[in-house]
């Protein structure tokens, strides 16, 4: 009995200090965002390349899966609101559906999988073959040139893909529209435009960038973890990845309870 | 600077990067490139990163360079893909882009571990003479028969 209590005593510590230190973290990578010193050349440089990871080599999956799956997810939620009569609603559901809930949702999910995976790995490897000295030994700072651009592609490449993910499945929901209430584009768009909420999109913006800071930041601060081992590398890559797929599902659930209040 | 053993020359060269850390720029395998950047991006990061030369500028700087060795065909490739002069080559090469170079060669025997004597050191430093202030080599005093050519 007295073990099991001490037991989860030290998780709960464990937890509450992983979740202070990346607050911590978080809190550095912020304050280096605004100031613009941080920004030169080099961090431009790594920017641009980090955008063309993230965001335009998936493109191809991307499109693939968003077509796939959002066409489909359409068909059947435009069959349940003929099916239950809701057509008048049609517009708010799509909306709440696709630009609130699943675009970010696709999106951070598919992003984490590649890309935050391949960020973690690469920060141990750097600190694994010392790469992380080089960088202080040419006066450096780590922040400014390896984990602010990762973290801003993070923000950048959840919003413009979610949007990217919403546009594809919107524009597939018209074909079911028509199909199944005899919509024309006209109707479609007004459909949609007039139960655009304003809240709505701020919250999914807000999510969004809150998804792709995380995203990145962690793997950043667990590929730190790794020690000068090359076996540290996949406990760091393993122990980083739960704790994005832990900070995706807490995203969502505080986004959920806020869209409730 | 010649040293009997590994602890001495440690703390000599800990103790004397320290003092330049400002325009240091070191040249040593636990200083190595940038694994996952191109050659010509390892070495331009230093004049981009503090004096926010553009990339286009960078790296044709970064070529002139390389082309006084006639090595411009490495400037695309990675480290793992260089061979051992090369490497040395682009170290030297990032360490002279520091502003008012102290250059600091740690131990280069251990980084171009094929090479005899000092006569492609004197070479490779003799060519690129312009871009640095000073340059200091630290080394072992058995390796002393391997210097002939600079004087340390």
């Amino acid at each position: 009995m007295f073990n099991a209590i001490v037991r989860i005593g030290a998780t709960t510590i464990n937890v509450a200090r992983t979740f202070r230190d990346t607050l911590s973290f978080a809190s550095t990578i912020i304050l280096k965002m605004f100031n613009k010193n941080s920004y030169n050349s080099a961090t431009r440089l790594v920017l641009v390349h980090q955008i063309y990871f993230t965001s335009v080599q998936i493109l191809p999956l991307f499109i693939g899966i968003s077509i796939i799956f959002g066409t489909l997810l359409m068909g059947i939620v435009l069959q349940i609101i003929k099916n239950l009569g809701l057509a008048e609603h049609l517009g708010r559901i799509i909306m709440d559906i696709v630009v609130t809930e699943l675009a970010p949702f696709v999106t951070v999910l598919l992003i984490a999988l590649r890309s935050s995976s391949a960020i973690n790995a690469e920060i141990a490897v750097m600190k694994v073959n010392r790469e992380l000295n080089t960088l202080d030994k040419f006066n450096i700072d780590a922040v400014d040139y390896l984990f602010l651009p990762r973290v801003i592609n993070g923000v950048i490449s959840v919003v413009l893909l979610s949007a990217f993910f919403s546009i594809l499945v919107l524009t597939s929901g018209l074909l079911f529209s028509k199909l199944l209430f005899g919509l024309s584009l006209e109707s479609y768009s007004n459909v949609l435009l007039s139960s655009a909420n304003f809240y709505d999109i701020v919250l999914s913006l807000v999510k969004c960038c809150t998804f792709g800071f995380f995203i990145t930041l962690i793997p950043i601060r667990f590929g730190l973890n790794a020690t000068n081992d090359l076996t540290s590398i996949p406990i760091s890559v393993l122990n980083g990845m739960v704790d994005v797929f832990i900070a995706i599902i807490f995203i969502e659930v505080l986004s959920l309870i806020l869209i409730f209040i | 600077m010649l040293f009997e053993d590994e602890v001495t020359l440690g703390k000599a060269l800990n103790d004397f990067t320290s003092q330049h850390k400002k325009n240091l720029g070191l040249v040593s395998l636990d200083v190595p490139l940038l694994s996952n950047l191109d050659v010509w991006v390892n070495i331009a990061l230093i004049k981009q990163y503090h004096e926010n030369l553009s990339a286009d500028k960078a790296q044709k700087l970064v070529l002139s360079y390389l082309a006084r060795y006639g090595l411009e065909d490495i400037s695309n490739k990675r480290n793992p893909a260089l061979t051992n002069r090369e490497r040395f080559c682009a170290m030297l090469l990032r360490a002279a882009m520091v502003r008012d170079s102290m250059v600091v060669i740690d131990r280069p025997f251990t980084i171009i571990p094929d090479v005899q004597d000092d006569r492609f050191i004197y070479d490779t430093l003799k060519a690129v003479d312009d871009s640095y202030r000073e340059c200091h080599i630290f080394d072992y005093l058995w390796s002393k028969d391997r210097y002939r050519m600079i004087d340390l």
